[in-house]
């Protein structure tokens, strides 16, 4: 047994980040550790990196029982992880990145290893070529092999195909393979289906902190590890009464953005829809929603509609004028606020276009001061003073803010990223009630989650959103567990059209 | 081990604190250095501090201060203006010697006037000159996405090179003045000195006290001023408000270069009365103005101080070295020390220190 993991856990103020978390790890063996943004995974990782102590339980390597308490010891201990997001310095060639981080090594000796380690595996590596000019994939493996300098026993890749082609992870998976041949023990963490199916012997399955499951992914386990990573069930629905939809207010037809991180084949949202988009993260929510928003451009002006005007060539601003639309980000400090402005003028970010806050000449402070009074009394913001910056509230403070910002406009449309990620449960309550409260009054929204119990609790339809790809939305009864989770993995099936 | 904690917010108090931590420590490296380096430190330190009242004509002496703080201070609010909305321009020097061609030029294309209304014409063609000037590496951001650090620095020396050009060449004056310059402009077309016998202090001071209020004014309380403020360190969020980079880019790139071209203008017709070449023209304002702009915080109050303080200190030096034979390099060290105590302070600002004792923590192995 290489690495045995038992039962870890690990609490942060309001959350249980690893509850009681077990696995074992043997030499040669590909283990997959599979769950959504916020199982824990990210955490487990982190108590093995040595960056941060479990509260309980206890690791040992190779019958040893150890305490990692620092990333040197960790690496010490035959740990090796390679993150997601290289640290690497793009000024220097490829030889030099791999010294630094290294103790002292004549540089003719570090160059024949990094020359083996790289012919062993597989890898084509030009050791005296600039970083900057190389591929993501050729980034990679600089870091595997620095990664592997160091001779681990236990080798973490923190989703390594997610900034790969399909071509530079097929040769990935081959390294991997001849590593785990040659006796490393291996644990890669993903959250795409496939990948795990081809290329992992085994799979761990975290949910919510705690291991849900373990099986064996080779040989169409994948609906099952979809289950699990979601749920057992699909969310109670029953409570929830049932809209009646107004006619079609936003038709978009094969949009896409200019830089084609993004894109919607067809979709129509009706008044008083709550549209919901599932996905797992890093699947193009963010340029989706850029889209939707008007920060980034599309290819054609006539792909999005709204009420038969097409205004798919409008900045922010515009939309938000001349049609009432409303966007709340994901991100709150340095996207949806500014951190180091007040509260009062973090109230005119998104009003700027309104010649009540804000002439060519002059901003009305009177008025955004009296909007942002109204914001925090209707939106039970808890604060210090309207003067004090944003970056001093809480994050569901200031999520409550940022979304009564919007609201209060009563937009025609409103497009939302992530409503409640990281509020505290009474925050989340208040901002879905207003979100339920505005689509009952005739506006639309567009909710992106990656909660799949918000989602349910919220919307009318759904779709799923899979490389930068919207999938055709459909009634939310209509969805069942197993299409929904081959969805978001990345399995588009002939019935999920 | 000591631990930087960031703040949580940061209020009027925490920035006096760290003003206030930036000045002792310019005080005492810049005394060590002096006693380190002068024949006479005492004298040289007392005279330094006090130079205004140590027997030259006392508002001979101020007015020489306030003549480079009004250049400073001008062209330190225009690129503290860039360095808001993260564009870096460092050309203002070339913007400046722009500026002065450009008024002179103005000067020769009005067919070399001698009446009042001139003056405001070359004002406004040295701002229009030192905005064309600014709108080259503008431009080639926009459109090319070059790298503004390069392209503003280097016309500098394009522009360097201009005025040697147009002094030696079109422009050259007859022989009997001396080589390589341009006729004087007349009297009438000149800054007069507001009080008889002191020449630093010119009607080009007043004029750049009011074009420093009216652009302090446009940064505190307007919504340009607010797209910088939102631009300076969230340009997502300027995204999300509606502001297009592009615009950002220009707009602040011409103001800067239009202030500096207008300052480059007054000094013509303020200072120097003719174009001449860079070493006779250029003083390296535009260069001294980026320290101002930083350390001056980027906030129009904080660079009028700055302006104030290298003026002052830069008179002290040269009447130090004129009095006591000291070296007056001494003003450029005491504005680089200000300059790396404002910044090494300003951590501070955002973050507060917490010291956690020895061994809290097992050595790592470095």
């Amino acid at each position: 047994m290489l690495l045995k993991l038992k039962e870890i856990t690990k609490t942060y103020p309001g959350v249980i980040a690893n509850d009681a978390v077990s696995l074992e790890l043997n030499s040669g063996q590909i283990l997959a550790l599979l769950g959504e943004n916020g199982a824990g995974k990210s955490t487990l990782m982190k108590i093995l990196a040595g960056l941060t102590q479990p509260d309980q339980g206890t690791i040992e390597i190779q019958g040893v029982d150890v305490v990692i308490r620092s990333p040197n010891q960790s690496r010490q201990l035959g740990i090796g992880m390679v993150q997601q997001h290289f640290a690497l310095f793009d000024g220097l060639s490829v030889l030099d990145n791999i010294a630094l981080g290294l103790p002292k090594i004549a540089r003719s000796e570090l160059r024949e290893r990094a020359m083996q380690l790289a012919t062993t595996y597989g890898f084509q590596l030009d050791l005296d070529v600039a970083v900057f000019s190389l591929s993501a994939g050729e980034k990679q493996r600089i870091e595997i092999v620095r990664t592997l300098l160091s001779e681990p026993k236990i080798l973490i890749l923190d989703e390594p195909t997610s900034v790969l082609t399909p071509q530079e992870a097929d040769q990935l998976f081959d390294a991997i393979r001849r590593l785990a041949d040659r006796g490393h023990g291996i644990i890669f963490i993903s959250h795409k289906l496939d990948e795990v199916a081809r290329l992992c012997d085994s799979a761990v399955i975290l949910r919510r902190g705690r291991v849900v499951g373990t099986c064996d992914p080779r040989g169409g386990a994948q609906s099952e590890m979809a289950a699990m990573m979601l749920g057992s069930q699909l969310p109670d629905r029953t409570q929830r009464g049932t809209r009646t939809l107004g006619a079609p207010q936003l038709v978009i037809h094969d949009a896409q953005s200019t830089q084609g991180d993004a894109a919607i084949k067809s979709l129509t949202l009706h008044a008083g829809e709550i549209l919901g988009i599932a996905g797992v993260a890093g699947n193009g929510q963010d340029a989706l929603f850029a889209l939707l928003s008007g920060e980034s451009s599309m290819t054609q002006e006539r792909a999005l509609k709204w009420l038969d005007q097409p205004v798919g060539g409008l900045d922010p601003n515009a939309r938000r004028s001349q049609l009432g639309w409303a966007f709340v980000p994901e991100e709150r400090l340095g996207h949806g606020a500014v951190p180091h402005l007040s509260l009062t003028e973090n109230a005119l970010l998104t009003n700027l276009a309104d010649p009540t806050f804000a002439s060519n000449r002059l901003i009305h402070w009177s008025h955004v001061t009296q909007t942002a009074e109204s914001i925090a009394t209707q939106f039970d913001v808890r604060h210090a003073g309207l003067h004090r910056q944003a970056r001093s509230l809480s994050g569901g403070n200031l999520q409550k803010f940022v979304v009564g910002r919007e609201l209060i406009k009563n937009p025609t449309l409103l497009i939302i990223n992530q409503p409640t990620w990281g509020v505290d449960m009474g925050a989340a309550r208040h901002i879905r009630d207003a979100i339920n409260t505005l689509a009952e009054s005739g506006g639309s929204v567009i909710v992106i989650s990656q909660d799949l119990d918000e989602l349910f609790e919220l919307c009318d339809t759904l779709c799923v959103i899979n490389h930068g790809t919207l999938s055709p939305p459909r009634l939310i009864d209509d969805w069942t567990l197993v299409e929904l989770g081959l969805a978001m993995g990345g399995q588009t099936t002939e019935t999920i059209s | 081990m000591i631990r930087l904690i960031r703040r949580a917010d940061v209020t009027a108090i925490h920035s006096l604190v760290s003003i206030a931590v930036a000045a002792v420590l310019t005080l005492v490296i810049s005394t060590i250095v002096l006693f380190l380096t002068a024949k006479a430190p005492v004298a040289a330190l007392m005279q330094l501090l006090t130079y205004p009242y140590q027997g030259g004509t006392v508002i001979v002496q101020w007015s020489k201060a306030l003549n480079m703080a009004a250049y400073l201070g001008v062209i330190g609010l225009g690129l503290s203006i860039c360095y808001r909305a993260n564009v870096w321009n460092i050309g203002a020097e070339g913007q400046f010697a722009m500026g002065g061609i450009g008024a002179f030029g103005t000067w020769l294309l009005l067919g070399s006037p001698t009446a009042w209304w001139a003056i405001p014409c070359l004002i406004m063609g040295g701002a229009f000159a030192g905005l064309l000037w600014a709108s080259i590496p503008a431009l080639l951001k926009t459109q090319a996405n070059t790298n503004e650090l390069l392209t503003s620095l280097m016309l500098v020396y394009v522009a360097a090179q201009t005025l040697f050009f147009v002094s030696n060449g079109p422009w050259q004056a007859p022989v009997r003045y001396s080589p390589s310059q341009t006729v004087f402009l007349p009297e009438s077309v000149q800054l007069n000195a507001i009080i008889p016998g002191v020449p630093t202090f010119h009607m080009g001071l007043p004029i750049a006290l009011g074009l420093f209020v009216v652009i302090a004014l446009l940064v505190l309380y307007t919504p340009f001023g607010y797209r910088l403020k939102v631009t300076e360190t969230t340009p997502r969020a300027a995204r999300f408000a509606g502001y297009s980079p592009r615009v950002t880019v220009w707009a602040v790139f011409l103001l800067s270069g239009a202030m500096a071209g207008a300052m480059g203008a007054i000094y013509l017709m303020g200072d120097i009365g003719y174009v001449t070449e860079e070493s006779n023209f250029l003083r390296g304002f535009g260069f001294s103005a980026i320290v101002v702009a930083f350390l001056g915080r980027l906030h129009p109050v904080g660079i009028l101080l700055a302006a104030l303080l290298l003026g002052y200190v830069a008179g002290g030096a040269s009447w130090i070295q004129a009095n006591l034979r000291e070296d007056d390099s001494i003003a450029g060290f005491i504005e680089v020390i200000a300059l790396m105590s404002t910044l090494a302070s300003a951590l501070f600002l955002q973050y507060r220190v917490q010291w956690r004792g020895f061994a809290t923590q097992p050595q790592e192995n470095r």
